[in-house]
């Protein structure tokens, strides 16, 4: 059985420093099994001004097994899978530990997203890109990170524009948005809950 | 050739007396615990026993814990010489990282058990002191994480390397510590463990394996210096070593694999797993891969290409895929369908003659019955002749020379085919080994039919001096078949396969007496043996002088005792056994 106990107290601690880290958790069902975890693009890289969601699956045996992790958000990486969004880092496999958490696999994530390993790739096509024509990985990386990373801008207002209407102040609204990866229906449960 | 002709007069006109001398070294008796022989055969009862040796030897020389000198004798795979040579190259502190012991011994594990509560890192909750467990390497947490990340690892099959909790901590756990958390909980999966680290001293030992007889027999097999040999199982079943399938020298291994996946009709199953497995180049494992990046570790720990299936290290890199010659496409289209017609052909000569050899061999095996009632029927005559050890010793040399010969075939069809070995010798090379190596083959072929008729005689009826001539001409052609098989062994060791500058091939060295019988292990250091035998025994061997097995006291059932002593006959229990169910420690205090 999943550590339930443990699951929520990891979910309570990682929002608390949410504004520190930028990285959230939040639950994509009801079920504490199936969660969302967002992390902000690094500063410095391509993937500045993204906001990547993760597709978060523990297993019967967490936190004793790793949790099973991909990305949600479609992204140009050589460690990361450009058509299914699998990603190969070792403390997801064999070098997993019970001692890590959800905030600190993501965290390794996002170490990933600013230090590229093409020597060990998942991505072949990517991976070589990576190591052959950088420039031109540079700003496939930064165009995917335009197209998918960022909720467009048309999109979001209006999302915004909706809860608002609602009675909402604009700023809390923005901040439960982006906390909650731009889910509206999450949004407006947690506006509504707070 | 002329070599070989003289020889054979010299045999021909030899005289009785040097015959003899060769018949009574033939004599069955060879069979008995001879000095000379290296193989050992490891039943259920004598594996602990079997591991002693090189426990003992880690724990003395390092003064180490039991669990300790066996979590590095895991990491070095039972080879304690290579444990030793890295011990003088790097010194302990190194030894004991690589292999996951930590380096700290003892710290003061009441420190923590004082405090009344600690907050454990796992499930975030604060535990009473009493109820969390400190490893050697320092990391504590409690006893529920502890025993529920040890289950998870018990059923991933990893019992011989349980890391600790903490990230990047790669120190082994007490196996004590293990034992004694999951017994509570899962007492199945404790005894699971204890069996994966007992017999790890099989499966990652190198010169240690299991009998491939099916049903299993519950043997393992130890050879002391040469892994290429093949060898008897008390269970009967002769098999090499090497690569575990039946006796095939001279066919290396890996010729021998090649062959009989031609020969053998492709299932369904084999279809499967050669698309969808490779081999890991270590273990041999067929290995599926379930996901992620073309770099896949078996989990024996070895890191491969899955592309090419060759080994790699951890430090994979990209470059090297993309360099791998397993993408390019080699042949020629047009040549190959001319050329799959002459290899089919070229198959099919060779083949044939295996085929045909094997099925000797099988009549021949019917022969045994046929013989002895011949032998019988010469006992019950009122001759001067006695002695007709003659006869069987003639038989079993025709066995171990027809399937020499047997064997001989598919070595031939791949040392001077055109795939394994192309780059090896130009054609005049080739041209003239085969030659020399197919007249050594003819020469065998030609003397193994001359004995295999002569058993087909009705020679029980024959005269006295018709049978004395009879055995004058067995015993010479058993000399010249035993010479001939030597001589092309020789051609194949050293002319062919010692030839080889590309790769190496190894077989089971000839064998005159034919394949090794693998004998009883004797029961440990006998000095410190002697020590822990049970008073009551000792008594009972000075009285018996002479007894069967001894079962170790306090350990299996009558069952068992019944099984094992009809299996062992030890004139000399001088080895002495000792209680299994003792810890090491125990027994070496006492």
């Amino acid at each position: 059985m999943v550590d339930l106990a443990r699951v929520q107290k990891e979910l309570h601690e990682c929002n608390r420093d949410f504004q520190v880290s930028g990285i959230n958790v939040s639950l994509k069902g009801d079920s504490l099994t199936h969660l969302i975890g967002t992390i902000p693009g690094p500063t410095g890289t391509p993937y500045e001004g993204g906001t990547f969601n993760i597709d978060i699956t523990l297993t019967d045996g967490y936190p004793f097994e790793p949790p099973k992790m991909k990305f949600a958000t479609k992204v140009w990486h050589p460690n990361i899978s450009s058509q299914s969004g699998a990603i190969c880092l070792d403390i997801l496999k064999d070098q997993w530990s019970p001692a890590l958490t959800l905030k600190t696999a993501l965290l390794s994530i996002q170490a990933l997203l600013s230090a590229p390993e093409p020597d060990d790739p998942q991505d072949a096509v990517v991976a070589q890109q990576y190591l052959r024509d950088h420039q031109t990985f540079v700003g496939t990386a930064r165009y995917w990170t335009e197209t998918f990373a960022k909720t467009s801008t048309l999109a979001a207002d209006e999302k915004v524009h909706k809860l608002v209407e609602m009675g909402f102040p604009e700023a809390q609204v923005r901040s439960t948005l982006a906390a909650t990866g731009w889910d509206e229906n999450m949004a407006l449960e947690k506006l509504l809950s707070s | 050739m002329e070599d070989y002709g003289s020889s054979d007069e010299d045999i021909y006109s030899s005289d009785q007396d040097s015959l003899d001398g060769l018949e009574n070294d033939e004599s069955d008796s060879q069979w008995g615990s001879s000095t000379g022989n290296s193989c050992k055969v490891i039943t259920r009862e004598s594996l602990l026993v079997a591991q002693r040796e090189d426990l003992w030897r880690v724990t003395d020389l390092l003064s180490l814990r039991e669990h300790h000198a066996r979590t590095l004798l895991i990491h070095y795979r039972w080879d304690v010489e290579r444990l030793l040579a890295v011990l003088v190259e790097k010194g302990k502190n190194c030894l004991f990282a690589e292999a996951g012991v930590p380096v700290l011994e003892e710290v003061d594990v009441d420190s923590y058990v004082s405090s009344s509560t600690v907050t454990c890192d796992i499930c975030i909750e604060e535990v009473a002191g009493s109820e969390v467990t400190k490893m050697d390497c320092g990391h504590c947490f409690c006893n529920d994480c502890w025993t529920e990340h040890f289950i998870v690892k018990i059923k991933e099959g990893q019992s011989k390397r349980i890391r600790c909790m903490a990230h990047k901590c790669f120190a082994i756990c007490d196996e004590a510590v293990i034992r004694q958390l999951v017994s509570k909980r899962h007492p199945d999966l404790a005894e699971k463990f204890d069996r994966f680290l007992l017999e790890s001293y099989i499966e990652d030992n190198k010169m240690v394996k299991w009998c491939p007889s099916i049903p299993h027999c519950g043997n393992a097999i130890r050879v002391e210096r040469d892994e290429f040999c093949e060898v008897e199982c008390s269970c009967g079943l002769q098999f090499c070593f090497s690569c575990l399938s039946e006796a095939h020298s001279p066919c290396s291994c890996w010729m021998w694999e090649l062959w009989t996946k031609k020969c053998q009709d492709e299932s369904e199953t084999v279809n499967w797993i050669t698309v969808h497995t490779k081999p890991c180049p270590k273990c041999h494992k067929p290995v599926e891969k379930n996901g992620g990046c073309n770099l896949v570790s078996c989990i024996c720990g070895q890191a491969f290409c899955w592309l090419c299936g060759g080994a790699t290290g951890r430090d994979h890199t990209w470059s090297s895929i993309s360099g791998h010659s397993c993408g390019r496409y080699k042949e020629d289209q047009e040549k190959k369908s001319e050329r799959a017609k002459r290899d089919l052909y070229r198959y099919m000569h060779y083949h044939n003659r295996y085929k045909a050899h094997t099925d000797s061999f099988k009549q021949e095996s019917r022969l045994r019955e046929t013989i002895k009632e011949k032998v019988a029927n010469l006992e019950s005559k009122d001759s001067r002749l006695r002695d007709f050890s003659w006869v069987t010793n003639g038989l079993y040399r025709l066995f171990r020379s027809r399937r020499a010969l047997s064997f001989s075939y598919p070595f031939a069809f791949y040392i001077f085919g055109d795939d394994l070995f192309k780059d090896e010798m130009t054609n005049a090379e080739k041209e003239i080994k085969q030659h020399l190596f197919e007249v050594q083959q003819q020469q065998l072929e030609a003397n193994v039919e001359k004995l295999s008729k002569a058993f087909e005689e009705p020679f029980d009826d024959y005269e006295e001096t018709h049978i004395m001539e009879m055995r004058m001409q067995v015993l010479n052609l058993s000399v010249v078949t035993d010479t001939l098989c030597k001589k092309m062994y020789e051609c194949i060791e050293t002319d062919l396969l010692g030839a080889l500058q590309f790769s190496s091939h190894n077989i089971a060295p000839y064998q005159s007496k034919g394949i090794e019988r693998a004998t009883e292990l004797n029961g440990g250091r006998s000095a410190k043996a002697n020590n822990i035998i049970p008073c009551q025994k000792a008594h009972d061997q000075t009285n018996g002088g002479s007894i069967e097995f001894v079962q170790p006291s306090g350990c299996g059932t009558s069952d068992e005792i019944g099984c094992s002593s009809r299996k062992r006959t030890r004139k000399d229990s001088g080895g002495g056994f000792f209680d299994l169910n003792l810890p090491a420690e125990l027994i070496d205090r006492n």
